[in-house]
């Protein structure tokens, strides 16, 4: 750890909240607009959220609401148009560029929507190429690797490239990939959405198990209704907007009213 | 419950970066080898031109000598026969270093101490400048300035003060011609023209004396004969008559060439050989009858199965490189030297044989043989090649690196052609792949390791194609100037400098690929990964 970095977050102080639950990731003012041809469009209008730290929360809304532009700010990925991300209380935009590779290695686990799994490696290259940036050993990241993707199921394929896998068994890969380096924070964007049935559920135990025995903050973009059974909050975004926020023990007081939003 | 610390992203060791690279080129393998392909050919292009321009440059140089060196004979036929004019004598003093022959000659036959002779070449250098001067320009202007003057004329003609201030008058009027001579030397010039001829006369004089020295002995030959004697006593009179004519160096080449020169014409003369036979006329009042025939023209024609009058010489030097058929040649030549012998055969049958075309003398075979011939022919062919190599390299010498104006241009367009080509092979291959970039740089990867990835990549695939090419280039370029330049190419390949060439094809291949490459990935590793991915 960089002196640098250690002052950042000296800086501020974690912000703990009536119930004691510390924040782990927080939004300001967070907006976000694409220009394409001349053309702006809004992807995220002003959110202010906080996340704690172990909370499994599922975001919800609908196709083109942007929770993939949100995931992708707070993940620091991409840049806000205006608003800030605080990440344990450090602002993204103030870290180095060394700061926030190794935030994206270490810290974060990624499950695109879209796998961006990459094409000439095998599946258990893809598994292994984060550990490698993070410097762990070739043997050891290889022992790892194997044991990740045995736990999504696919060990066997361990040698396959991408374009030789279906398109579930390249969410597994992207998952496992996501796990590389025990990440303390988990982005999931529709983790589900191309597994049947029973897979879907296993990894759905898979998530609830990180969460709850490892305490891995889970977020989770998702139009999976099993999701609720097992997240702790639920967030619905709409046209950039946070529509609601609620915990799942209130929602489910509300039967019905789930499939209105 | 996990706690968010931050660290600084330790490098990624050499050999892992290596390797993802290399495998990233594999599974690639297509795609890098269509970039390689690029690359190649842009090399290929380069080098041809650069192997090319620098064989010719060798070739011209080479030419150039050997040409000279051929053509002594003519130089001293010529000098031995004529005195020449007074221009020439200016003219060839411009140009002679104070060390040759040439100039210690003149200055022996005009009788001037070194400096008299010093000064008198520099004399001679403005006057050809100033001859030159009037040479190249157009006929309207030239008689606007100077009438009809002509040569050393121009100089008497511009003594006359009312000439110069003509001459003067039209320059300043006429601006687009650049007189690059002070006019204060001119005049000095012009005031010298007494002295020039006084000199020029004196050395033709001497001249005229010294041919008459070396026609008196002659003793029937023909000068060319004479020559070919020149190691012997020839040589002897030549240097006796004032003439500069080196035992060593010169006489053993102007015999060789005097040699060559006269087996060359009796060779050609053949052709003109006729044999006429003669017969008595059966029947009393009626005309001899008379049957010609050309020996050697039919020879030929039988050999290259045409008709014997569209034999020509050509196709004699052609056949005669082969060692039969100028086996065959030279028995006819016996033949005709026994026939030449007894000037008029009559037969048994009353029939008579006239040789024409040949007097006995020249008939005589004396030493020539076979291999002699054959040795003959090649050397024409080999001439033949020199003269074109001389045409094809007429512009070198000028330009950049001596390559000649219009191969430094082709080398400048093919190094431009070469860097396009590369560039755009390489940032279409690097843009491509930003979406790879972003997903790395999602993963953890440093900005720097990226760079490191695309870098090595480049280097590699600009190597590859830029050996390749090199070689590629330099093949072609070699087979292209061999058909061209056919036997003057092989003492002509600048080994040094081919080596040098491909050396500056593959490094500007390698860099220019390298360089190609970094830009765009520098430019996609810096942005955020997801506008990297944006980024089409
Ligand atoms: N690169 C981009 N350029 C322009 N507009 C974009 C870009 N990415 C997203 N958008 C726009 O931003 C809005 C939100 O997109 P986003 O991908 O975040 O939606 P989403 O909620 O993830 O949808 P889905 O459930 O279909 O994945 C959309 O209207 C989309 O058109
Ligand atoms: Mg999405």
């Amino acid at each position: 750890m960089t002196e640098t970095t250690s002052n950042k977050q000296a800086a501020v102080q974690p912000e703990n909240d009536s119930k004691g639950r510390r924040v782990i990731i927080r939004t300001v003012g967070l907006r976000k607009s694409f220009v394409m041809k001349g053309v702006v469009t809004e992807a995220l209008r002003g959110i202010d959220v906080s996340i704690y730290q172990g909370e499994f929360i599922a975001v919800m809304g609908p196709s083109g609401s942007g929770k993939s532009t949100f995931f992708n700010m707070i993940g620091a990925l991409d840049s806000p148009t205006v608003g800030r991300v605080f990440i344990d209380e450090v602002d993204v935009a103030q870290l180095t560029a060394e700061e926030l590779a190794y935030l994206r290695c270490h810290k974060i686990g990624y499950i695109f929507q879209s796998y961006n799994l990459i094409k000439y490696m095998t599946a258990l290259e893809n598994v292994t190429t984060p550990m490698a940036f993070g410097g762990v050993m070739p043997d050891e990241a290889r022992e790892r690797g194997m044991s990740l993707l045995e736990l999504v199921g696919l060990k066997e394929r361990w040698h396959h490239r991408p374009i030789e896998m279906s398109g579930g068994q390249q969410q597994r890969v992207a998952i496992a990939r996501s796990l590389s380096n025990n990440p303390s924070v988990l982005l999931c964007d529709e983790p589900t959405a191309n597994l049947d049935l029973h897979t879907g559920q296993e990894i759905l135990e898979l998530l609830q198990k990180l969460n709850k025995e490892n305490g891995v903050t889970i977020i989770c973009a998702t139009h999976d209704h099993r999701m609720m059974n097992i997240c702790d909050r639920l967030m619905w975004i709409r046209d950039g907007h946070i529509d609601r926020i609620a915990d799942r023990a209130d929602v489910h007081i509300e039967i019905g009213g789930i499939d209105s939003h | 419950m996990k706690a968010i610390t931050i660290a600084d992203q330790p490098w990624l060791s050499m050999k892992r970066t290596v390797k993802i690279t290399i495998d990233g080129i594999k599974y690639r393998l297509f795609r890098a080898s269509v970039t390689v392909a690029v690359i190649t050919l842009a090399v290929a292009f380069l080098m041809n031109i650069l192997s090319e321009s620098l064989i010719k440059r060798n070739v011209a140089a080479n030419t150039r000598e050997r040409i000279q060196t051929s053509r002594k004979i003519y130089d001293w036929s010529a000098k031995l026969s004529s005195p020449g004019s007074p221009e020439s004598i200016v003219f060839e003093t411009a140009d002679a270093s104070a060390e040759s022959d040439i100039y210690k000659e003149n200055q022996q036959f005009a009788a001037l101490s070194d400096a008299d002779m010093a000064s008198f070449q520099a004399i001679s250098k403005k006057t050809v400048f100033l001859i030159n001067f009037f040479e190249d320009l157009d006929y309207a202007k030239r008689r606007s300035m100077i009438h009809r003057a002509e040569g050393l004329g121009i100089l008497e003609h511009l003594a006359n003060p009312e000439a110069m201030e003509t001459f003067k008058v039209a320059l300043s009027r006429i601006k687009s011609i650049h007189f690059e001579m002070p006019m204060d030397e001119l005049d000095k010039l012009v005031k010298q023209y007494g002295t020039i001829t006084d000199i020029t006369n004196k050395i033709l004089a001497a001249r005229t004396q010294a041919i008459a020295a070396v026609t008196a002995k002659l003793n029937g030959r023909t000068l060319l004969q004479a020559l070919a004697d020149s190691e012997k006593d020839f040589g002897a009179t030549i240097r006796e008559a004032g003439f500069i004519f080196d035992q060593q160096k010169t006489a053993p080449e102007i015999s060789t060439q005097a040699k060559k020169l006269l087996d060359t014409l009796r060779l050609e003369k053949s052709m003109e050989i006729r044999i006429t036979h003669i017969f008595p006329p059966k029947e009393e009042n009626a005309k001899p009858e008379k049957k010609v025939e050309f020996p050697f023209r039919q020879l030929l024609a039988q050999q290259a199965n045409v008709l014997p009058a569209d034999v020509n010489v050509v196709m004699m030097w052609k056949h005669l490189e082969s060692k039969k058929f100028a086996a065959r040649y030279l028995t006819k030549m016996h033949e005709v030297e026994q026939l030449a012998q007894k000037s008029l055969t009559t037969e048994a049958d009353g029939s008579s044989i006239v040789l024409e075309g040949i007097s006995a003398e020249e008939a005589a075979v004396d030493d020539l043989t076979a291999d002699r011939m054959v040795e003959l022919a090649r050397g024409r062919t080999e001439n033949a090649a020199l003269v074109r190599a001389e045409r094809l390299t007429l512009d070198a010498g000028k330009g950049f690196m001596g390559l000649g104006e219009r191969l430094a241009w082709l080398l400048f367009v093919s190094m431009l052609v070469c860097g396009i080509g590369i560039t755009n092979a390489m940032m279409m291959a690097v843009t491509e792949r930003f979406n790879e970039i972003a997903t790395l740089k999602c993963l953890g990867a440093l900005d720097g390791f990226i760079m490191i990835m695309f870098v090595l990549e480049s280097c590699f695939m600009g190597l590859v194609g830029g050996i390749i090419g090199s070689i590629l280039g330099g093949i072609i370029g070699l087979s292209r100037m061999l058909v061209s330049f056919g036997s003057a190419f092989f003492t002509a390949i600048p080994l040094g400098d081919l080596m040098l060439g491909m050396l500056i094809s593959i490094l500007l291949g390698t860099l220019l690929a390298a360089i190609s490459a970094v830009i765009p990935s520098y430019k996609a590793a810096r942005l955020a990964p997801m506008e990297a991915m944006r980024v089409e």
